[in-house]
């Protein structure tokens, strides 16, 4: 099992998962690119995983600072920072050559702010795939998509999809 | 004088059911065929007959239509004979009506309080799913004339559409809401014989050239500058998100949300998300809201009301449930292999 943390947050990995932090020095190390928080690989699926976090209801974010991200978050106003994010990570990635691009990628957000609902999740998980783009293939002149999908997730909606992969908030 | 409580037993669709509204914005929700709209009419109905002084069973048959114009129809369907009941209260008036499904006309029910319900009137209007303004050239005189099959809140909306302008300034209450609808319907309305026009700068524009979701925003505009929607009265919307573009959504519940602060008690019905949450982020703590979820017991399928005053507290909620399912779905088409 490989645990990785982030902040308050907590996931872990079944064994046989590459699995790396890529959001610090030893992953990645490059402060004029953004990074995601992990990438994950499945090589014996073709497939990665992209994942960034974002902990508004950290115990010690205050009050109105969640707040603020909340209605911005509502408002589409954080959508910009992850997909820069994937796009900054891929690129890394590429010139990287170690393989991970050209495997299906798929990019997960989680926001951990229990109250966030479905609908407003679904509308945010659309504007990340408008803005990275996922399936504009074949409306431009790409042979390949620099994402296959994304979707941006809560704890406990990310818990239901992903058992296999269980995030939880450390205590306090 | 809002409406405080009512009480079904075997009308319609309702086997038995104790209502109890807030005086400010109450939000009835549920799936087709919880009641929602019968609800509505029913209140509308008892308000309406307090100012018209029409008879309470009469308005009934009206504005449900049953086969015929058998009242006893309206009685909750079942094997044999049985009696229906109907209570409204307001400011400790009762006005009831009950009649049995063998009832044929509506002098056959018997109505209870309708003296003293008439004598404290309350203005009220109910804005239907469909919008009739643009028809309203001709229906008036025809649904006067006829025995037309039509719902009498058709006509009845158009009455209040047509009533005239009342003399003296505006109140200023009033004045910033039909400032704020002018804004977005981008003039104001007027009539000329049957017909609406939206009055601006570059001329008369026929009701019927404008946008269905427009013309609901001019009707509000017309029943707040006519004096129907004022203190103390009840307004009834079914579905206003019918025909609104969702951008359109926030400036409804933004006036409705006004007008119930400025003491107009309001009923709709709604099965859009965006309504809901627009009234979610809109609410001010002391706005008086109150959310009614209808729906079937899981037994014997009657119909059952369950009310919260907090948004996220609305259970059950088949809009939610609906919207969830589609993220669901949407969460198993965009994730990997991995994945429950």
């Amino acid at each position: 099992m490989t645990v990785m943390i982030k902040g308050n947050l907590r996931i872990e990995f079944p064994d046989g998962f590459d699995v790396k932090k890529f959001d610090d020095p030893s992953g990645h190390g490059l402060s004029c690119m953004k990074a995601v928080d992990f990438i994950v690989c499945l090589p014996d699926r073709n497939e990665a995983y992209f994942i960034e976090f974002k902990d508004p209801q950290h115990p010690r974010a205050q009050d109105s600072a969640t707040e603020t991200f909340i209605d911005e978050f509502d408002r589409g106003g954080q959508d910009t920072d992850p997909k820069y994010k994937y796009r900054d990570s891929f690129l890394y990635e590429w010139a990287a050559d170690n393989g991970i691009i050209g495997t299906r990628l798929y990019y997960y957000v989680l926001v951990a702010h229990d109250g966030l609902d479905k609908s407003l999740l679904d509308r945010r998980s659309n504007a990340l795939k408008r803005q990275l783009p996922v399936r504009a293939v074949s409306e431009r002149r790409w042979k390949r998509s620099i994402v296959e999908d994304c979707m941006v997730f809560n704890i406990k909606t990310w818990n239901e999809r992903f058992p296999q992969f269980p995030v939880r908030r450390l205590p306090a | 004088m809002p409406i405080e409580r009512i009480t079904l037993e075997r009308f319609t669709a309702f086997e038995s059911l104790d209502f109890e509204p807030s005086p400010g914005l109450n939000v009835l929700i549920g799936a087709n065929g919880t009641g929602k709209t019968h609800l509505m009419k029913i209140a509308y109905a008892a308000c309406d007959v307090s100012k018209t002084g029409s008879k309470f069973a009469g308005k009934l048959v009206r504005v449900f239509l049953p086969s015929g114009g058998r009242i006893g129809r309206l009685v909750n369907r079942r094997v044999g004979r049985s009696k229906c009941n109907v209570s409204v209260r307001r400011d400790c008036l009762e006005l009831g009506v009950s009649f049995s499904s063998v009832t044929k006309v509506p002098d056959g029910a018997a109505v209870v309080g309708a003296g003293n319900w008439c004598a404290s009137p309350v203005e009220c209007v109910y804005i239907p799913v469909k919008e009739m303004l643009a028809n309203a050239p001709g229906f008036r005189s025809l649904y006067e004339r006829l025995d037309l099959h039509f719902e009498e809140i058709y006509a009845d909306i158009l009455d209040r559409a047509f009533k005239p302008v009342s003399r003296g300034p505006v109140p200023a209450k009033e004045k910033r809401l039909l400032a704020e609808l002018r804004k977005h319907i981008g003039g104001r309305v007027t009539s000329k014989g049957e017909e609406f026009f939206l009055c601006n700068a570059r001329g008369n524009l026929e009701f019927a050239l404008l946008a269905e979701g427009m013309r609901k925003l001019g009707l509000l505009w017309l029943l707040i500058r006519n004096g129907t929607l004022i203190d103390g009265s009840v307004l009834f919307w079914d579905e206003p998100e019918a025909s609104l573009n969702p951008k359109l959504h926030g400036v409804a519940v933004d006036i409705m949300l006004k007008l119930q602060r400025a003491g107009v008690q309001i009923f709709i019905a709604t099965h859009d998300y965006g309504i809901l949450k627009e009234i979610d982020l809109r609410a001010k703590p002391q706005d008086r809201i109150v959310y009614h979820s209808l729906y079937r017991g899981p037994k014997n399928g009657d119909i059952r009301c369950r009310a919260t005053d907090m948004y996220l507290q609305i259970h059950p909620n088949p809009i939610d449930e609906a919207l969830d399912s589609m993220y669901d779905r949407e969460v198993a088409r965009s994730t990997g292999g991995y994945g429950a």
